[in-house]
């Protein structure tokens, strides 16, 4: 199976711009710099994309039929809400 | 999130268990939250239109795992220039605002759908 360069650096152009500002990023950002453990959160991030890619490649259409994506979206908003304020919180102790 | 208690394993020093326990703590968290966001994101179009279009998904795949991680890469590494530049109140006052705004845009998304 001949190595598709040119197809490999298509989809790593498109994706790398359409991450770019996106809020995964944003939240890398905001976690990256606030995080007590900037490694963690570079694994977090990078392991949870690349899941949910190889989940959009696998599954392609079917990844909506699966997972209803209001919910997924209305349980990631609270995620992000939870990190926020644990952020935001005034005594933060440690 | 519930905070990662270190008080049950009194065998290992604090400290250790603290840095194992916060790079879990943190690991989990951010990885859940990111996962979950990511799961409904246009990437996943852009990704799934390459894939079919080509008929190569695993090289598709690479090419978008490779841009993901350096996007990730390139996230933290620019936080933590800014930890640098900003005062750690500051930042993480507007870490938590930013982590706000894309809550509620996500909020946003789900009643806008």
């Amino acid at each position: 199976m001949s190595f598709d360069w040119n197809l490999i650096s298509v989809s790593f152009i498109t994706v790398f711009l359409s991450e770019l500002g996106d809020k995964s990023q944003l939240a890398a950002i905001a976690l990256g710099g606030s995080s007590s453990s900037p490694k963690a959160v570079f694994f977090g991030t990078a392991s949870a994309l690349v899941l949910a890619s190889f989940l959009g490649v696998l599954l392609g259409e079917g990844t909506a039929q699966i997972l209803p994506e209001q919910l997924v979206k209305g349980i990631a908003a609270i995620g992000f809400a939870l990190l926020a304020i644990r952020l935001l919180w005034p005594d933060e102790e440690s | 999130m519930p905070p990662a208690d270190t008080e049950q394993t009194p065998l290992k020093t604090p400290q250790v268990t603290e840095t194992k326990a916060a790079f879990w703590g943190v690991f989990i968290s951010t990885f859940v939250t990111i996962f979950l966001a990511e799961l409904g994101d246009k990437t996943q179009v852009a990704t799934l239109l390459i894939s079919a279009e080509s008929h190569k998904p695993l090289t598709v795949f690479i090419g978008a795992a490779l841009a993901l991680i350096s996007t990730s890469l390139v996230g933290v590494l620019l936080g933590q220039w800014l930890a640098q530049k900003i005062s750690p109140e500051t930042l993480d006052t507007l870490a938590g605002i930013l982590l706000l705004i894309i809550s509620v845009g996500l909020v946003a998304d789900v009643i806008g759908l």
